[in-house]
Parts: C-alpha cells; structure tokens; sequence
C-alpha cells in the first residue's frame, strides 16, 4: 500500500514536472533570438509578403494565446506542423526518437554492465593497484573531450584499419540479421565515445559509497555474524552504495538525450540530440517545441523509474 | 538568494571542521598518495603557467605565412589555420578554460549542496525543490545555452553562468538523495529532540553524510565545467576575442583541420585532458585520505 | 523485498532483452532479395528541410530536388543562361508579352507528358501564394501565364522586365500539375511522399538524420545514353565536414556535394584516389559600411576603410589561395559579359589610409594609437569559416591604419536578425550566386532594398537601375549596369573582398564522368552530371 501511494505520488509529481518543463520551454523557445521568418523569407520578398507568411504561421497572435492553443493541440497528442517541411513534426522527430533512444539505450546498459563490477573492484581493492587501474582509466575516458576522441578514433578505426563504417546508423537495403549486425556495426563507436564519457560517473560515486558503506556498523556487524567478506560487500553494503548509483542513471538519462550533441554530430547519427541544434539553427519552432517535449518526457520517465526502484531498494524511503 | 548565503557558511564549516586533528590526519594520509599529490602539482603548474601567460608567450594574434605545420622549434606545437602559434593559444587558452572551469563549478557545488541538503533535511520544501530539480533537469541545456549567449552576447562570465546554472541541479539530485537516507537515522532524530538548532543539525550531522558525494560531485562538475566550455565554444558560442582551449578546438573543426593537422587538435585535447584528470584525482585521493577505512587499508 | 542482487540481475536480464528487442525492432522484416545496384554516394553537411522545391531554400534541399523538378534554362561558367527544358525565348516589342518554347520529350516519372500547363501552374502559385526567392524575382512584373500549346507558354507583364524570363528560367522548378494541389495550397505541400520526377533521378525513401535515397528514371532526355548512368544516388548527411572528408577517403562517399574547406582541399589533393574540381563562385564575399553610422557616411573613411584591409593577405592566408579578386567591383570577373576591367582597385596602403583620416581631420588625442572616433563593429557569422578568419585580418590590418575593428562574430540567427535591422556598423558577407546583374544590384543598392546593408540611397544609382531594368537584352543593359558598379566602386558602397574558388572532390578511382557547372549550388551534383557519371571501368 505504502510503496503504491509513493508510486501514485510520483506519477502526479511526474506529470507535473512534465508539464511544467513545457511551458518553460516554450516561452523560452519563442525568446530565442532572431526571426523565425528570417530563416524561411527569400531575398526580394517585400513586407507585405512577410507579414502574410507571419499571419499564416500564426506567428502575430500573442504569446499566451499561442501557448493555450499549443496545449490544447498537445492534450491530443499533436505536436504541430514544422515552419519550414510542412510536415507534422511527430513525423520529423519520430524518424530519430529510435536511433536516440538506441544509442543511449545501449550507453546506458554498458556503463552499468561495467561500472558496477568496477566500481565494487575498486571499491574492494580501496588504494590497490586494481583500483588505481580502474580509476586512471575511468577519469581519462570521461576527460576527453568528445569531438578529438570520436575524430580520432574515426581515423584510426574508421578510415586506417577500415573496421567501422563512418557515418549513418545503418547500411541502406539491409534486411534480417544482416541490418540488425549493420546497426550494431555503426552503432560500436558512438556507444563507445559515450560509455567513455560517463563510465567513471558511475564507478566513482559507487565506489565512494561502497567504501563508506563498509565502514558502517551493520557491515560490521554482519562480518561479526561470521557472513564471508564477498557476502558483506555485494549483498549488504551494495544495497546502499546503488542508491546514488541509481539517482545518477536518471540524470544521466537526461544529460545523453540532450547532450549527445556533439558525439552525434561527429559520427553523423541520426539522433534528436542533433535535431534539436538544427532546429535552433533554423529556428523552426514547432520542431524544437517538439523535441523538447520529448526530451522532457524522457527525462520524467527515466526518473520516475529510478524513483520507484529507489523505493524499492531503501526500506527507509519506501516506509517514510 | 537565502540559499546562497546559507550555503556559504556551509561550505565555510565543511573546510574547517571544528576538530583539527582528524583534518591533520586527512592531510597526512594525502601527502602519502603519489597519485594525488603528483596531480596537485599538475594543476599548480597548469595554475601558474596560465597566470604567467604575458611573459612566456604573446598573445596570439593576426596572421602567420606557415598554416598549419607540424611542430618545430619555432612553433612547438605548430601552428593553426591563419598561421599562429598554438603554444601561445593553449597557454592563453588555459587562462579562460580554468577560470570557467573553477568558478562554474564552486557556483553549482554552492547552490547544489544547499538546495539538496534543504530538499532533504525540511519535507515540507522537498516536494518543491525536487520538483525544481526536476524540472532544471529536463530543460534542454544546449538550446538554452544558445539562447543566453546569443542573448547576452558570449563572454565569460556568460559562460560561467550558464554552465552553473546547468549543472547545479546534479548536484542538488545526488545530495539530496545521500542525505535522505541519514536525515531519519536515530542520531539526527535524536539531535532534534534535544533541541538542536537546524543549521547546526545540517552542517554537523547531514553536511558530514554526504561530504563523500559532495567530493565527488565537485569532481565531476569541475570536469564537465571544462568539458562544457569546451563543448560551447566548439559549438561556435566562445567569445571571438579571447582564447580557450574549446576555441582552439572550434578553429580546427570549423576550418577542416581536425583529421589532417593532429597537432592543432592533440594540444588543446591534451590540456583539458591533463587539468581535468589531475582535479579527478586529487578529489578521489583527499575523499580516500579522509576516510579512515580506507586510510588504514 | 528483493535482494539487491537479484534485483540487479533482473535489472540486466531485462536490459538484455530490451536491448535485443530493440536491434531487430529497428532491423524490421526480412528482404524480398534484390540484386546489387550501382550506387553513387554523396555527401552533405545538412538534412533536406523541405521537399517541396518551391519551398526549400537550402543547399541539401535545392540539390535533391534538383534531380526531380527541373529548371527550364541552364547556367553556363559565365553565369549567362542556356536552353536547356526551354529551347528559345523572348519578349515581344512592347516588352509587355514574354514568350517561351519548351521541348516536347520531357515526361513525368508517372507517364503523364511534362507540359506548358505545368509551367504556367508553377508560376501562377508561386506568384500568388508569395513563394520563395522566385515570388521575389519575377512577381513585381508578372500578370498571368497562358499555355498556348503544350510547348508554349505565354507571360503578361505589368511593366517592362528584362530579368523576367531569365529570372524565372533560372531560379524557377517546375512542379507537377497533376500531383501537387491546386493553386492556393500549393506552399503547404510537404511533397514528402509518392515523389513524381522529370528529372534524372526520383525519391524513394527518406530517413531523416541519414539518408535520402534516389533512383534513376527510365527515360531522361539530357542523358548521354538516354537515361542516368547510375541506378542510383544517395544524399548522406555528415554534419561534421571533417568526419565528411574521412568517410570520402575511407571509401564510405563517393563525392561530396558541399565546397571542400581549403585547409581540407589541401589535403585531399594528396590523396591519389581523389580528385578535386575547383569551380569559381558566381557570388562574391564583401563588406558593406553602414551609411547611416556616422562617420561612415564620410567618403573619406570609408576610402580609409578600404585602403586598411590587407586583400592579398585574405586571399593568400584565410583562403590559402583558393580565391580572385573582382577588382573590387561588385560585378566578378566570372560573369565575364559584365565585369569591366577598367575599374580601379583598392588596395592595402595603411599609410594612405592614415593620409585621408587626417585630411579629413581625425586625430589621435588620446593617443591610444587608433584615430578618435574612428571605431567600428564588424558584423559575421560565427559559423562561415572562412569570414570568421579574414574579419580577424581585417582587424589586424585596419589596427596599422589607426582603424579600431571590433569583431562582432555572432550565431547565425542572431546576425542574420542584426543585419535585417541594419544593427551593424559594418557587416561583411557572401553571396553564393549573383548572376543577373541588374536583378542582384537593385536588391543590393536601392534604397530599402532587401539586402541594403550599407543603407544606401544614390538618386543616381537608382536612376541607372531603372534604366537597366526596362532593358529587354542584355547588351542594352550593359552599359547603365557598368556606371553602376562603377559608381558603387568610386563611392566605396560596398568592398568586395574577393570570389571564391570553390573546391570539389570525388573518388576518380571508382568514377568518371562529372559535368561540373558553376557555383556550389550546381557543382558536381547538377542533374546533368549526375545523369553522365558512370563507374571507371
């Protein structure tokens, strides 16, 4: 009962979130600077010309009354048509949201199917040459600077050894097992430039709490009570060192949709990540609004659930 | 603004805890740590050469009639696409990128920790503040980002404080969740029954709690401080006046030169590489050397 | 309560899966198995925006729909235009009729016969809903177009235009009749499905962020064998131009349709397996001084302006060659039927610079080293490399001069904003094609002209462009367009810096065949060259 009025909570606080994120949104896509119309007008087309485009583009009605319109239209799902393709912008983003949503899928997953072991290794072997090692290799990787990293590694796997593909999420006329392998095959080193990127994140803040954690009493309690020293570390002091772990999943959920600009960009993926910088570009309202509908209902999601699996794992949470 | 200054002392009471010995003992177990101490002195060399950049090189300016040649004696790290010393550029360039870099971060790490210790020590304001947490962290950072350099015109101090007002509420997340779980421990519920005063049960009792992950989120705010001024001014939102390493970046990519001149990439990569693994590892080294677990191992 | 554990591999298990599930949701539905096509890969640096070619206005956009809708005349390397869908034109003797003959072989892809009917739709929605750069060109003068037979298209005017046909021929895709909506929707037509070409190639996927896919059609007539060499073409979209230049090498493209930066140019040069194809800009890059920011409205400073700016440096160093001067006049030597060769010249003379500052009564009181009063903004977009790098020769050189440039370098949208509302003290530029003189300097020059961006207002200048506008042949307007670009020159209105030399590359170990036309909006990727290339056997 606790655990469902925590959840029903969260949903509402969720929504609410949602909701809020939009309407930030929104004003501030409309205080960008420049003129949408800028991007769409021609060279010769006189005032009279622009004032019509304006008008149709429901561009001269005030800010409020767009925005209400935009809701009401959201409520049903419809995320308008884009300025400048005349098409509806679900279309537009909807074309990318899967090659997002697989990229930083996967980032995701290999971070954690790495990061926790590393993190409780080094976390075990505190100050040993193990941890040391894992330390020296997540701090580098998350250092580099995205674009000199995918650039280089495009060189040397890419163009010199020839064993990656450059550029696209998959070959053209790929069918079956065939695509799927085609899709894994580019999709190897933009995951990797991510993973990188966030791997030391995770082993980090779990290793700072796995060592705190060891030091409690309940640790040393339960190796009083004779259990071995793998049964202390990966069953009761693990328990407490993923909660931060998982509040980061969530955030880092976030930052990779977003933030996956630059690693889109260099390996030429077809992500939103990238259609969001276009779109500012070409300040194509309706599309931009779009993305960041969906980048806010992404980041909800992501940490509604990291909520309710963080009730799940602390008792003290989920009995408050 | 409350907040701020609350944290403030905060901050104030977390350097100087009231015992001296165990700070003693901390620094003790630091010097020990070769990997700490060896990234110290890395970035007080990277400190110093940046504040001494008017007397080892000129600024970099104009034009040059070698583009882009590989490193020599005259150009150690060659030179970029109008022909100018890229030791001179990553010398000047540090200037910009660690100044960015440090006062993004002590921004974020300031309103970060009040905001989470706040959200998590008063239940009436946490459904608020996480909401604000929340909601700072579904905004699209880089579009803003645009928005606020475009609007204000891009130079440093924009870009400190975009970068902070970004990266705070990580901060506040990760802290509020550490201190959740200490604020209903027996001791704080014991600390208020004998009538501690708030400030003193969050300083004394949540503050130490979490100052693992607050060491940890300083670490990796500082870095991504770097990394952001970096990403932004490769982006093309850097001041076109000044140098930093991201501008340096931004020139190679914008001009075509980052696969065919290595030099014009490695160097400014090498920096941010060098400044950020060095403040990684003296954070990892003070959070080891000061707990006693670990010390003793 | 689950161990954390086992709710860690739960966790996994379901990640897995996820994982799994989501490569073969994305790897969708077994073949219907095909053989190999020849296949041509080209490179862009931006999505296609709009898929309607009226519509569409960027670089991706006009190159894709550049194989499907075709223009009715061709650009020669002068920029002089050529019979290409239409065979022959004019104007009758009162200038108010134009008149246009067209082939009679041109199909739709869909069977349907390519008509005078569809030239007259296109231009009657692009003049009436107002579309794009064409409405901007032809829709002062035009009043209705009649097919009279189905190769023959009749235009009244409103007034006498001698850049009409041209105008029109040139800048104008001629869209469907029978596919796109009626006149009135036209605009809104997303044209992103069912594609209909008369081009040599027609769409037939799209996916946005990677790829847009093209076969050849059966029957094209400017093909050498009747139909396009290749099966098919493949726009691929490579944000990063370096990333773009690795996959070209690697063998991942085949060409690259955007101009090749010169510090990459230089490089692929190296490369044996790839050729570059220099083709020289149509347009020009410029710096035009704000009349109504005193002091430039000074004849004075603005000849010290133009004697501050160090040309052969810009062109040597920022452009690493890769460029040629237009003697400073506003009519390049490439549009070699207008430019006049007589004009004279600005050249970098610091010293000369200083001479007419002083005679005009500037000093240096404050000593600061720069004259008083003598400090400007310089307008650009942060993102145009190679005007980000010659804005800071121009700075250096004009410091020499006693001349204080403020570099203003700006995100795009925010400079093309400033510009519109003329917020700038001086603005520097470039045009990718200005190949109608008379059309492109009134734009330019006239008052409350659309690209005005020195405010200028010349009674004289206004007067030749009236004159060579009513012109209806190019020789009787040769002469008030020359006194203009002279006048512009003498009064120091605008400083053309130089024109580009574009570069193109390709990989000439697989293929042969380009026919390169002018400007980086024809290229290498014009129909007829894409239509010609065929595999090095």
């Amino acid at each position: 009962m606790r655990l469902l009025s925590y959840a029903s909570r969260r949903l509402l606080r969720g929504f609410a979130t949602f909701l809020f994120a939009v309407t930030i949104t929104f004003f501030l896509v409309r205080l960008l600077p420049g003129d949408p119309m800028l991007a769409i007008a021609a060279p010769g087309m006189t005032e009279e010309l622009l004032a019509r485009q304006i008008a149709d583009l429901g561009l001269d009605r005030s800010l409020i009354v767009q925005y209400v319109a935009y809701l009401r239209e959201l409520a049903q799902g419809n995320l308008g048509i884009s300025f400048l393709r005349g098409q509806p912008v679900s279309e537009v983003l909807m074309a990318r949201l899967p090659w997002t949503l697989l990229l930083t899928g996967s980032a995701l997953l290999v971070t954690i199917v790495l990061g926790v072991p590393l993190g409780v290794l080094a976390a075990v072997k505190a100050r040993g040459a193990v941890d040391r090692l894992v330390q020296m290799v997540g701090v580098i990787g998350q250092s580099l600077f995205v674009p000199s990293i995918g650039i280089f590694l495009l060189y040397t796997l890419g163009l010199w050894l020839d064993l990656f593909p450059i550029g696209s999420a998959v070959d053209p006329d790929t069918h079956g097992v065939a695509r799927a392998l085609s899709i894994l095959h580019h999709l190897a080193l933009p995951c990797l430039t991510l993973v990188m990127a966030q791997l030391a994140s995770y082993v980090l803040t779990l290793r700072a709490t796995l060592i705190e954690s060891l030091g409690e009493e309940y640790c040393d309690l339960a190796r009083v009570k004779g259990a071995s020293e793998r049964r202390v570390v990966w069953q009761h002091a693990l328990r407490n060192a993923l909660l931060p772990t998982t509040t980061l999943v969530g955030l880092q959920i976030g930052f990779l949709v977003g933030g996956a600009v630059l690693t889109e960009t260099i390996y030429a993926y077809p992500g939103v990540g990238r259609a969001i910088f276009e779109a500012v570009g070409q300040l194509d309202y309706p599309v931009l609004q779009g993305a960041f509908v969906l980048l806010a209902a992404t980041v909800v999601l992501a940490n509604l659930l990291t909520d309710l699996l963080y009730g799940l794992l602390d008792p003290r949470v989920r009995t408050a | 603004m409350t907040e701020v200054t609350q944290s403030g002392i905060a901050a104030e009471e977390v350097q100087a805890p009231a015992d001296p010995s165990p700070r003693r003992r901390t620094w003790r177990a630091f010097r020990q740590n070769p990997l700490g101490m060896g990234s110290l002195a890395v970035i007080a060399i990277l400190a110093v050469v940046s504040a001494a950049a008017p007397l080892i090189a000129d600024f970099p300016s104009g034009y040059g009639e070698e583009i882009l040649v590989g490193p020599s004696a005259t150009h150690w790290f060659g030179t970029d696409e109008l022909g100018r010393d890229i030791f001179a550029e990553v010398i000047w360039g540090g200037r910009i990128s660690m100044i960015i870099g440090f006062a993004a971060s002590f921004l974020a790490i300031l309103i970060g920790v009040t905001v989470g210790i706040t959200a998590s020590y008063a239940p009436k304001l946490d459904p608020l503040l996480s909401m604000l947490v929340d909601v700072s962290l579904a905004l699209p950072v880089l579009p803003l980002m645009i928005l606020v350099a475009a609007l204000v015109g891009p130079s440093v101090e924009t870009l400190v404080l975009v970068i902070a007002l970004f990266s705070w509420p990580e901060v506040a997340r990760i802290v509020r969740s550490q201190a959740l779980s200490v604020t209903r421990l027996p001791y704080v519920d014991a600390a208020r029954t004998i009538g501690g005063s708030h400030l003193w049960i969050m300083t004394r009792h949540l503050l130490p709690a979490v100052a693992p992950v607050i060491v940890v989120a300083v670490v990796l705010t500082a870095s991504r401080a770097v990394l952001s001024e970096a990403g932004l001014s490769f982006l093309g939102l850097g001041d076109p006046n000044s140098w930093s390493w991201g501008k340096i970046l931004y020139n190679a990519q914008r001009s075509g030169a980052l696969t065919i001149a290595w030099w014009a990439t490695l160097f400014p990569s090498l920096a941010i590489l060098l400044l950020v693994v060095s403040a990684t590892l003296v954070s990892i080294a003070y959070n080891d050397a000061r707990n006693p677990k670990t010390r003793e191992a | 309560m689950p161990r954390p554990s086992s709710a860690a591999w739960t966790l996994r298990a379901l990640a897995y899966t996820f994982f799994a599930l989501a490569v073969f949701a994305l790897a969708g539905p077994m073949p219907a198995n095909a053989q190999e096509p020849t296949r041509l890969a080209v490179g862009t640096t931006a999505d296609v925006v709009n898929l309607n070619p009226l519509v569409g206005n960027s670089r991706s956009d006009t190159w894709v729909t550049n194989l499907m809708y075709p223009r009715l005349m061709q650009m020669s390397a002068n920029g002089q235009k050529e019979p290409y869908v239409a065979t022959d034109w004019g104007y009758s003797d009162d200038g108010l009729t134009a008149w246009m003959e067209l082939r009679d072989d041109m199909m739709w892809s869909d069977g349907e016969p390519f008509t005078a009917d569809d030239v007259a739709f296109t231009i009657t929605a692009v003049t009436e809903e107002a579309i794009g750069i064409t409405a901007g060109l032809v829709g002062g003068s035009f009043e209705r177009a009649r097919a009279v037979s189905p190769t023959r298209v009749e235009f009244d005017l409103t007034q006498r235009d001698g850049q009409f046909l041209t105008n029109m021929g040139f800048w104008m895709p001629i869209v469907p009749e029978h596919v796109f909506p009626e006149v009135g929707q036209v605009s809104e037509f997303a044209n992103d499905s069912d594609w209909v070409s008369a081009g040599p190639f027609v769409m037939t996927s799209v996916e946005r962020g990677q790829r847009y896919v093209l076969e050849a059609v059966e029957t094209y007539p400017f093909a050498p064998g009747g139909r396009a060499a290749v099966d098919e073409v493949v726009f691929r979209v490579f944000p990063d131009v370096n990333a773009q230049a690795l996959a070209l090498r690697a063998g991942d493209l085949d060409l690259i349709a955007n101009a090749i930066p010169p510090a990459i140019a230089r490089a692929l040069s190296a490369d044996p397996s790839i050729t570059l194809v220099e083709i020289p800009a149509l347009g020009w890059a410029h710096m035009q001084y704000n009349l109504e920011r005193p002091p430039l409205d000074d004849l004075a400073v603005r000849q010290a302006l133009a004697h501050a700016v160090d040309y052969e440096a810009i062109r040597r160093i920022a452009l690493q060659g890769q460029a040629g001067s237009t003697l400073s006049s506003v009519i390049s030597p490439v549009l070699s039927f207008w430019h006049d060769d007589t004009i004279e010249e600005y050249t970098y003379d610091p010293e000369r610079a200083r001479a007419l500052l002083e005679e005009a009564g500037y000093t240096d009181a404050d000593g600061d080293g720069f004259y008083d009063g003598i400090t400007f903004g310089l307008l650009y977009d942060q993102a145009a490399a190679e005007i980000a790098n010659w804005a800071q020769i121009v700075r250096d050189s004009s410091a020499e001069a006693g001349i204080e440039i403020e570099l203003t370098g700006l995100e795009r949208n925010t400079y093309l904003a400033r510009a519109r509302d003329r917020d700038h003290d001086i603005y520097a530029g470039s045009w990718s094609i200005m190949e109608e003189p008379a059309a492109y300097l009134d734009l330019a020059f006239r008052d409350g002209g659309f690209i005005n961006y020195g405010n200028v207002s010349d009674p004289e200048i206004e007067r030749l462009l009236d004159e060579a506008q009513a012109a209806t042949s190019p020789e009787e307007a040769l002469g008030p367009v020359q006194a203009i670009a002279r006048r512009i020159n003498e009064q120091v209105y605008d400083n053309v810096l130089y024109y580009q030399e574009f570069q193109f590359a390709y990989n000439s170990d697989r293929w042969e065949g380009f026919v390169p036309q002018p400007s980086d909006l024809l290229s290498l990727v014009n129909p007829l060259s894409l239509a010609s290339v065929h595999p090095v056997d």
